[in-house]
Protein backbone atom coordinates (compact mmCIF):
# COMPACT_ATOMS: atom_id res chain seq x y z
CA UNK A 1 0.00 0.00 0.00
CA UNK A 2 1.63 3.11 -0.89
CA UNK A 3 1.97 6.15 0.49
CA UNK A 4 -0.78 8.13 -1.70
CA UNK A 5 -3.04 5.64 -0.96
CA UNK A 6 -2.84 6.13 2.39
CA UNK A 7 -3.08 9.54 2.43
CA UNK A 8 -6.44 9.55 0.12
CA UNK A 9 -7.53 7.24 1.93
CA UNK A 10 -6.88 8.69 5.64
CA UNK A 11 -8.24 12.13 4.55
CA UNK A 12 -11.81 11.00 4.47
CA UNK A 13 -11.77 10.47 8.36
CA UNK A 14 -11.07 13.60 9.74
CA UNK A 15 -14.31 15.56 8.94
CA UNK A 16 -17.91 14.81 9.83
CA UNK A 17 -19.92 12.22 8.45
CA UNK A 18 -22.34 14.42 6.27
CA UNK A 19 -19.61 16.92 5.43
CA UNK A 20 -17.30 14.51 3.68
CA UNK A 21 -17.24 14.46 -0.35
CA UNK A 22 -20.07 16.79 -0.58
CA UNK A 23 -19.59 19.05 -3.55
CA UNK A 24 -21.84 21.74 -2.26
CA UNK A 25 -19.84 22.16 0.78
CA UNK A 26 -17.07 23.52 -0.72
CA UNK A 27 -15.50 26.77 0.58
CA UNK A 28 -13.17 28.41 -1.93
CA UNK A 29 -10.51 29.24 1.06
CA UNK A 30 -10.60 25.83 1.98
CA UNK A 31 -9.67 25.26 -0.84
CA UNK A 32 -6.87 27.24 -1.97
CA UNK A 33 -5.77 26.29 2.20
CA UNK A 34 -6.27 22.54 0.71
CA UNK A 35 -3.77 22.97 -1.86
CA UNK A 36 -1.13 25.67 -0.55
CA UNK A 37 -1.00 23.18 1.93
CA UNK A 38 -1.20 19.95 0.66
CA UNK A 39 -0.09 20.67 -2.99
CA UNK A 40 3.17 19.10 -2.48
CA UNK A 41 2.63 16.15 -0.27
CA UNK A 42 -0.01 14.81 -2.44
CA UNK A 43 1.10 13.06 -5.71
CA UNK A 44 -0.79 11.75 -8.17
CA UNK A 45 -2.34 8.25 -7.97
CA UNK A 46 -0.07 5.54 -9.22
CA UNK A 47 -1.44 3.31 -11.93
CA UNK A 48 -1.82 0.28 -9.81
CA UNK A 49 -3.76 2.61 -6.78
CA UNK A 50 -5.88 4.03 -10.30
CA UNK A 51 -6.48 0.35 -11.04
CA UNK A 52 -7.55 -0.88 -7.41
CA UNK A 53 -9.79 2.46 -7.05
CA UNK A 54 -11.28 1.44 -10.27
CA UNK A 55 -12.09 -2.07 -9.34
CA UNK A 56 -14.12 -1.04 -6.26
CA UNK A 57 -15.67 2.13 -8.16
CA UNK A 58 -16.87 -1.01 -10.33
CA UNK A 59 -18.00 -3.48 -8.13
CA UNK A 60 -20.38 -0.81 -6.80
CA UNK A 61 -21.35 -0.57 -10.11
CA UNK A 62 -22.08 -3.98 -10.81
CA UNK A 63 -23.32 -4.14 -7.20
CA UNK A 64 -26.41 -1.92 -8.87
CA UNK A 65 -26.68 -3.45 -12.09
CA UNK A 66 -25.33 -7.21 -13.00
CA UNK A 67 -23.70 -8.30 -16.13
CA UNK A 68 -26.05 -9.22 -18.85
CA UNK A 69 -25.81 -13.15 -18.36
CA UNK A 70 -24.78 -13.74 -22.05
CA UNK A 71 -20.76 -14.62 -22.69
CA UNK A 72 -21.36 -13.92 -26.16
CA UNK A 73 -22.47 -10.74 -26.27
CA UNK A 74 -19.56 -9.65 -23.39
CA UNK A 75 -16.94 -11.49 -25.08
CA UNK A 76 -17.69 -9.16 -28.18
CA UNK A 77 -17.81 -5.58 -26.56
CA UNK A 78 -14.58 -6.74 -25.52
CA UNK A 79 -12.51 -7.63 -28.90
CA UNK A 80 -14.33 -4.25 -30.11
CA UNK A 81 -13.17 -2.39 -26.80
CA UNK A 82 -9.65 -3.99 -26.63
CA UNK A 83 -9.04 -2.96 -30.09
CA UNK A 84 -10.35 0.60 -29.61
CA UNK A 85 -8.23 0.81 -26.57
CA UNK A 86 -5.08 -0.51 -28.82
CA UNK A 87 -5.55 2.91 -30.49
CA UNK A 88 -5.63 5.31 -27.29
CA UNK A 89 -2.53 6.90 -25.46
CA UNK A 90 -2.95 3.61 -22.94
CA UNK A 91 -3.13 0.98 -24.54
CA UNK A 92 -1.75 -1.48 -21.76
CA UNK A 93 -4.56 -0.81 -19.07
CA UNK A 94 -5.97 -4.01 -17.75
CA UNK A 95 -9.19 -3.12 -19.88
CA UNK A 96 -12.37 -4.54 -19.12
CA UNK A 97 -15.58 -4.10 -21.18
CA UNK A 98 -18.99 -4.94 -19.37
CA UNK A 99 -22.89 -4.97 -20.61
CA UNK A 100 -24.64 -4.26 -17.58
CA UNK A 101 -28.79 -5.77 -16.97
CA UNK A 102 -30.08 -1.99 -17.00
CA UNK A 103 -32.91 -0.75 -18.85
CA UNK A 104 -31.57 2.88 -18.44
CA UNK A 105 -29.68 4.34 -21.73
CA UNK A 106 -26.15 4.93 -20.25
CA UNK A 107 -22.41 4.00 -20.57
CA UNK A 108 -19.76 4.40 -17.72
CA UNK A 109 -16.18 4.86 -17.10
CA UNK A 110 -14.42 3.44 -14.29
CA UNK A 111 -10.60 4.39 -13.86
CA UNK A 112 -7.88 2.23 -14.41
CA UNK A 113 -9.91 0.71 -17.85
CA UNK A 114 -12.98 -0.48 -16.94
CA UNK A 115 -16.19 0.50 -19.38
CA UNK A 116 -19.83 -0.53 -19.03
CA UNK A 117 -22.40 0.42 -21.39
CA UNK A 118 -25.99 -0.50 -20.27
CA UNK A 119 -28.52 -3.01 -22.08
CA UNK A 120 -30.30 -0.23 -22.49
CA UNK A 121 -28.06 1.72 -24.71
CA UNK A 122 -26.90 -1.33 -26.53
CA UNK A 123 -30.19 -2.46 -28.02
CA UNK A 124 -30.48 1.23 -29.51
CA UNK A 125 -27.84 0.77 -31.52
CA UNK A 126 -27.76 -0.29 -35.19
CA UNK A 127 -23.80 -1.06 -35.85
CA UNK A 128 -20.67 -1.69 -34.61
CA UNK A 129 -19.42 1.45 -35.59
CA UNK A 130 -21.91 2.77 -32.98
CA UNK A 131 -21.23 0.64 -30.19
CA UNK A 132 -17.26 1.72 -31.10
CA UNK A 133 -18.11 5.45 -31.11
CA UNK A 134 -19.89 5.03 -27.52
CA UNK A 135 -16.88 2.80 -26.38
CA UNK A 136 -14.06 5.03 -27.81
CA UNK A 137 -16.09 8.56 -25.89
CA UNK A 138 -14.90 6.16 -22.45
CA UNK A 139 -12.27 5.16 -23.55
CA UNK A 140 -11.51 8.69 -23.84
CA UNK A 141 -12.71 9.46 -20.61
CA UNK A 142 -9.92 6.64 -18.78
CA UNK A 143 -7.16 8.41 -21.30
CA UNK A 144 -7.83 11.73 -19.60
CA UNK A 145 -8.26 10.24 -16.14
CA UNK A 146 -11.75 12.33 -15.93
CA UNK A 147 -12.83 10.34 -13.21
CA UNK A 148 -9.53 9.81 -11.35
CA UNK A 149 -9.26 13.44 -11.13
CA UNK A 150 -12.92 13.92 -10.19
CA UNK A 151 -12.53 11.77 -7.41
CA UNK A 152 -9.34 13.15 -6.40
CA UNK A 153 -10.61 16.92 -6.12
CA UNK A 154 -13.85 15.67 -4.18
CA UNK A 155 -11.31 13.93 -1.28
CA UNK A 156 -9.01 17.28 -1.18
CA UNK A 157 -11.77 19.78 -1.22
CA UNK A 158 -13.57 17.91 1.56
CA UNK A 159 -10.84 18.15 4.20
CA UNK A 160 -9.25 20.64 6.51
CA UNK A 161 -5.24 20.89 5.72
CA UNK A 162 -4.75 20.20 9.56
CA UNK A 163 -7.02 17.08 9.20
CA UNK A 164 -4.97 16.08 6.03
CA UNK A 165 -2.09 16.36 7.45
CA UNK A 166 -2.50 14.45 10.69
CA UNK A 167 -4.13 11.61 8.13
CA UNK A 168 -0.73 10.88 6.37
CA UNK A 169 -0.35 7.63 8.36
CA UNK A 170 -3.89 6.78 9.06
CA UNK A 171 -5.09 3.61 6.97
CA UNK A 172 -8.80 2.96 7.36
CA UNK A 173 -11.36 1.15 5.28
CA UNK A 174 -14.20 3.07 6.78
CA UNK A 175 -12.39 5.95 4.69
CA UNK A 176 -11.43 3.19 1.80
CA UNK A 177 -15.58 2.57 1.61
CA UNK A 178 -16.40 6.04 1.97
CA UNK A 179 -14.21 7.50 -0.90
CA UNK A 180 -15.52 4.44 -2.97
CA UNK A 181 -19.14 5.86 -1.93
CA UNK A 182 -17.53 9.10 -3.68
CA UNK A 183 -16.41 7.80 -6.81
CA UNK A 184 -19.68 5.58 -7.02
CA UNK A 185 -22.24 8.80 -6.72
CA UNK A 186 -19.67 10.32 -9.58
CA UNK A 187 -21.84 8.77 -12.21
CA UNK A 188 -24.96 10.52 -10.63
CA UNK A 189 -23.54 13.94 -10.47
CA UNK A 190 -21.57 13.88 -13.50
CA UNK A 191 -18.17 15.19 -14.65
CA UNK A 192 -17.67 18.77 -15.74
CA UNK A 193 -19.72 19.42 -18.98
CA UNK A 194 -16.16 20.34 -20.61
CA UNK A 195 -14.59 16.62 -20.06
CA UNK A 196 -18.13 15.11 -21.73
CA UNK A 197 -16.99 17.36 -24.64
CA UNK A 198 -13.69 16.73 -24.88
CA UNK A 199 -14.81 12.35 -24.58
CA UNK A 200 -17.14 13.41 -27.24
CA UNK A 201 -14.24 15.05 -29.79
CA UNK A 202 -11.29 12.38 -28.68
CA UNK A 203 -13.92 9.75 -28.96
CA UNK A 204 -14.36 10.29 -32.65
CA UNK A 205 -10.82 10.28 -33.18
CA UNK A 206 -10.33 6.90 -31.73
CA UNK A 207 -12.87 5.06 -33.34
CA UNK A 208 -11.60 6.92 -36.80
CA UNK A 209 -8.14 5.41 -35.60
CA UNK A 210 -9.57 1.78 -35.33
CA UNK A 211 -10.73 1.79 -38.42
CA UNK A 212 -14.46 2.78 -37.90
CA UNK A 213 -17.20 4.70 -39.98
CA UNK A 214 -16.45 8.27 -38.05
CA UNK A 215 -19.87 9.13 -37.37
CA UNK A 216 -20.84 6.00 -35.01
CA UNK A 217 -20.94 8.59 -32.09
CA UNK A 218 -22.78 11.19 -34.15
CA UNK A 219 -25.33 8.43 -34.48
CA UNK A 220 -26.09 7.33 -31.35
CA UNK A 221 -26.84 11.08 -30.09
CA UNK A 222 -28.99 11.21 -32.98
CA UNK A 223 -30.96 8.18 -31.55
CA UNK A 224 -31.23 9.86 -27.98
CA UNK A 225 -32.09 13.23 -29.72
CA UNK A 226 -35.03 10.81 -31.29
CA UNK A 227 -35.90 9.54 -27.98
CA UNK A 228 -38.39 11.31 -25.75
CA UNK A 229 -36.91 13.49 -23.96
CA UNK A 230 -38.78 12.26 -20.52
CA UNK A 231 -38.19 8.98 -20.64
CA UNK A 232 -36.64 8.01 -17.55
CA UNK A 233 -34.83 5.63 -19.35
CA UNK A 234 -32.64 8.42 -19.88
CA UNK A 235 -33.32 10.73 -16.75
CA UNK A 236 -29.76 10.04 -15.53
CA UNK A 237 -27.70 9.97 -18.55
CA UNK A 238 -29.49 13.30 -19.10
CA UNK A 239 -28.84 14.84 -16.03
CA UNK A 240 -25.20 14.11 -16.29
CA UNK A 241 -24.39 14.97 -19.40
CA UNK A 242 -24.86 17.95 -21.83
CA UNK A 243 -27.47 17.78 -23.78
CA UNK A 244 -27.62 15.51 -27.32
CA UNK A 245 -28.40 19.05 -29.30
CA UNK A 246 -25.62 20.80 -27.68
CA UNK A 247 -23.17 17.58 -28.17
CA UNK A 248 -24.11 17.36 -32.35
CA UNK A 249 -23.16 21.10 -32.24
CA UNK A 250 -19.97 20.55 -31.00
CA UNK A 251 -19.52 17.45 -33.08
CA UNK A 252 -20.24 19.67 -36.04
CA UNK A 253 -16.51 21.64 -35.73
CA UNK A 254 -15.03 18.29 -36.83
CA UNK A 255 -17.07 17.62 -39.92
CA UNK A 256 -13.91 17.63 -41.81
CA UNK A 257 -12.69 14.83 -39.42
CA UNK A 258 -16.18 12.80 -39.42
CA UNK A 259 -15.79 12.77 -43.23
CA UNK A 260 -12.20 11.87 -44.10
CA UNK A 261 -13.39 8.70 -42.22
CA UNK A 262 -16.77 8.51 -43.01
CA UNK A 263 -16.58 5.82 -45.41
CA UNK A 264 -14.84 3.24 -43.00
CA UNK A 265 -16.90 0.07 -41.88
CA UNK A 266 -20.03 0.26 -40.05
CA UNK A 267 -19.90 -2.89 -39.57
CA UNK A 268 -24.47 -3.36 -38.79
CA UNK A 269 -24.79 -7.15 -39.77
CA UNK A 270 -21.69 -8.39 -37.05
CA UNK A 271 -23.02 -5.85 -34.70
CA UNK A 272 -26.83 -7.67 -34.61
CA UNK A 273 -25.36 -11.13 -34.73
CA UNK A 274 -23.10 -10.59 -31.98
CA UNK A 275 -25.42 -8.51 -29.71
CA UNK A 276 -28.64 -10.38 -30.28
CA UNK A 277 -29.27 -11.88 -26.87
CA UNK A 278 -28.86 -8.56 -25.43
CA UNK A 279 -31.05 -6.27 -27.41
CA UNK B 1 -45.88 -9.96 -20.81
CA UNK B 2 -44.91 -10.83 -24.71
CA UNK B 3 -46.35 -7.51 -25.80
CA UNK B 4 -43.89 -5.22 -23.25
CA UNK B 5 -41.12 -7.35 -24.71
CA UNK B 6 -42.19 -6.92 -28.22
CA UNK B 7 -42.28 -3.05 -27.23
CA UNK B 8 -38.93 -3.16 -25.36
CA UNK B 9 -36.66 -4.96 -28.21
CA UNK B 10 -38.32 -2.55 -30.97
CA UNK B 11 -35.48 -0.47 -31.51
CA UNK B 12 -36.38 3.43 -31.32
CA UNK B 13 -34.21 4.97 -34.13
CA UNK B 14 -37.21 2.86 -36.04
CA UNK B 15 -37.80 5.40 -38.80
CA UNK B 16 -39.37 7.37 -39.57
CA UNK B 17 -38.13 10.07 -37.10
CA UNK B 18 -39.65 13.79 -37.54
CA UNK B 19 -36.58 16.08 -37.80
CA UNK B 20 -35.74 19.66 -39.02
CA UNK B 21 -33.27 20.95 -41.31
CA UNK B 22 -31.14 23.24 -39.03
CA UNK B 23 -29.67 25.18 -42.60
CA UNK B 24 -30.16 25.30 -45.69
CA UNK B 25 -29.46 22.61 -47.32
CA UNK B 26 -29.75 20.26 -50.83
CA UNK B 27 -31.40 16.78 -51.12
CA UNK B 28 -29.10 15.18 -52.84
CA UNK B 29 -30.10 11.79 -54.75
CA UNK B 30 -27.33 10.01 -53.70
CA UNK B 31 -25.66 9.71 -50.43
CA UNK B 32 -22.20 11.92 -51.51
CA UNK B 33 -21.65 15.36 -51.96
CA UNK B 34 -21.09 15.11 -55.83
CA UNK B 35 -24.55 13.67 -56.56
CA UNK B 36 -27.28 14.80 -58.38
CA UNK B 37 -29.34 17.62 -56.43
CA UNK B 38 -33.12 17.03 -55.92
CA UNK B 39 -34.00 19.48 -54.52
CA UNK B 40 -33.52 22.73 -52.06
CA UNK B 41 -34.06 22.38 -48.32
CA UNK B 42 -34.83 25.35 -46.15
CA UNK B 43 -33.84 26.08 -42.97
CA UNK B 44 -36.36 24.96 -40.91
CA UNK B 45 -37.76 22.31 -43.02
CA UNK B 46 -39.82 19.39 -41.71
CA UNK B 47 -38.94 16.13 -42.64
CA UNK B 48 -39.04 12.34 -42.04
CA UNK B 49 -35.42 10.68 -41.72
CA UNK B 50 -35.82 6.79 -42.90
CA UNK B 51 -32.12 6.15 -42.77
CA UNK B 52 -28.38 6.65 -42.05
CA UNK B 53 -25.70 5.71 -43.78
CA UNK B 54 -21.89 7.17 -42.99
CA UNK B 55 -22.01 11.18 -42.48
CA UNK B 56 -25.75 10.82 -44.71
CA UNK B 57 -29.31 10.56 -44.02
CA UNK B 58 -32.38 9.43 -46.12
CA UNK B 59 -35.46 11.55 -45.89
CA UNK B 60 -38.30 12.28 -47.45
CA UNK B 61 -39.59 15.94 -47.39
CA UNK B 62 -43.61 16.16 -48.85
CA UNK B 63 -42.72 14.04 -52.44
CA UNK B 64 -39.22 14.59 -52.44
CA UNK B 65 -37.18 11.68 -51.01
CA UNK B 66 -33.13 12.32 -50.78
CA UNK B 67 -30.14 12.59 -48.60
CA UNK B 68 -29.08 15.51 -46.50
CA UNK B 69 -25.94 15.72 -44.69
CA UNK B 70 -26.99 14.12 -41.10
CA UNK B 71 -25.18 16.75 -39.18
CA UNK B 72 -28.14 18.81 -40.80
CA UNK B 73 -30.95 17.32 -39.14
CA UNK B 74 -31.90 18.19 -35.66
CA UNK B 75 -34.57 15.45 -34.08
CA UNK B 76 -37.84 16.58 -32.63
CA UNK B 77 -37.96 13.86 -30.09
CA UNK B 78 -40.91 11.04 -30.51
CA UNK B 79 -43.75 11.49 -32.73
CA UNK B 80 -47.52 10.32 -31.43
CA UNK B 81 -46.66 6.56 -32.45
CA UNK B 82 -43.82 6.41 -30.14
CA UNK B 83 -44.57 8.23 -27.16
CA UNK B 84 -44.19 6.19 -23.68
CA UNK B 85 -41.65 5.84 -21.15
CA UNK B 86 -39.27 2.53 -21.66
CA UNK B 87 -37.44 2.81 -18.26
CA UNK B 88 -40.97 2.48 -16.65
CA UNK B 89 -42.12 -0.24 -19.37
CA UNK B 90 -39.03 -1.99 -17.84
CA UNK B 91 -40.31 -1.60 -14.17
CA UNK B 92 -43.24 -2.49 -14.80
CA UNK B 93 -42.03 -5.70 -16.44
CA UNK B 94 -43.64 -8.55 -14.24
CA UNK B 95 -43.44 -12.60 -13.62
CA UNK B 96 -45.76 -15.45 -12.42
CA UNK B 97 -44.56 -17.27 -9.52
CA UNK B 98 -44.55 -20.94 -9.82
CA UNK B 99 -47.98 -21.85 -8.86
CA UNK B 100 -50.18 -19.50 -7.25
CA UNK B 101 -49.83 -17.03 -10.69
CA UNK B 102 -49.54 -14.45 -8.14
CA UNK B 103 -48.14 -11.19 -10.13
CA UNK B 104 -45.01 -9.74 -8.70
CA UNK B 105 -42.59 -7.56 -9.72
CA UNK B 106 -39.21 -8.82 -10.21
CA UNK B 107 -36.93 -6.74 -8.88
CA UNK B 108 -35.66 -5.16 -11.57
CA UNK B 109 -32.36 -3.01 -10.64
CA UNK B 110 -31.32 -0.75 -12.81
CA UNK B 111 -28.60 2.45 -12.49
CA UNK B 112 -30.69 4.96 -11.60
CA UNK B 113 -29.69 7.51 -8.77
CA UNK B 114 -30.91 5.33 -6.03
CA UNK B 115 -29.77 2.41 -7.15
CA UNK B 116 -26.30 4.00 -7.56
CA UNK B 117 -26.77 5.65 -3.85
CA UNK B 118 -27.34 2.31 -2.22
CA UNK B 119 -25.51 -0.21 -4.03
CA UNK B 120 -22.99 -2.81 -2.65
CA UNK B 121 -19.74 -4.30 -3.76
CA UNK B 122 -20.52 -7.25 -5.88
CA UNK B 123 -17.22 -8.99 -5.61
CA UNK B 124 -18.80 -12.16 -7.96
CA UNK B 125 -19.59 -9.84 -11.00
CA UNK B 126 -16.31 -8.36 -10.63
CA UNK B 127 -14.65 -11.58 -11.55
CA UNK B 128 -16.91 -12.59 -13.99
CA UNK B 129 -15.71 -9.21 -15.48
CA UNK B 130 -12.71 -10.23 -15.65
CA UNK B 131 -13.12 -13.48 -17.38
CA UNK B 132 -14.34 -12.19 -20.84
CA UNK B 133 -11.29 -9.34 -21.44
CA UNK B 134 -9.81 -10.03 -24.72
CA UNK B 135 -5.92 -9.47 -24.68
CA UNK B 136 -4.33 -7.58 -27.54
CA UNK B 137 -3.77 -10.75 -29.94
CA UNK B 138 -7.76 -11.31 -29.61
CA UNK B 139 -8.51 -7.58 -30.23
CA UNK B 140 -6.54 -7.39 -33.31
CA UNK B 141 -7.58 -10.96 -34.49
CA UNK B 142 -11.15 -9.55 -34.66
CA UNK B 143 -10.50 -6.62 -36.20
CA UNK B 144 -9.03 -8.15 -39.44
CA UNK B 145 -12.13 -10.17 -39.26
CA UNK B 146 -13.94 -7.48 -39.75
CA UNK B 147 -11.29 -5.42 -42.15
CA UNK B 148 -10.46 -2.99 -40.00
CA UNK B 149 -7.33 -1.36 -40.68
CA UNK B 150 -6.10 1.09 -37.91
CA UNK B 151 -4.75 4.32 -39.57
CA UNK B 152 -3.34 7.41 -37.43
CA UNK B 153 -5.88 10.24 -36.86
CA UNK B 154 -4.43 13.32 -34.62
CA UNK B 155 -6.46 14.92 -31.88
CA UNK B 156 -8.92 18.02 -32.72
CA UNK B 157 -7.70 21.25 -30.71
CA UNK B 158 -10.12 22.43 -28.20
Amino acid sequence: MTRAFILFASLAVAVPAHAQFKLPDLNVNRLLDTAKNLGKAVHEPTESEEIAIGNDVAARLLGAAPLVADARVQQYVNRVGRWLALQSERPDLPWHFGVLEAPQVNAFAVPGGTIFITRGLLARMTSEAELAGALSHEIAHVVKKHHLKAIQKGALASLSADAAGSALNNVNPQARAKLISFGTELYSRGLDKGDEFEADRLGVVIAARGGYDAYGLPGVLQTLQAMNASDSALALMFKTHPSPAERLDALGRMQAVLDAYSGQPQLAERFVAETKPAR
Amino acid sequence: MKALLFLLCVPLVAWADPATVLRATELKAEPASDAATVAQLSESTRVDALERKGGWTRVKSGSAQGWVKMLALRYDGPGETKRGDTGIAQAFNVARTGASGTQVTTGVRGLDEDQLAKAQPNAAELAKLGRFAADRAAATDYAAQGKLSAVSVPYPKP
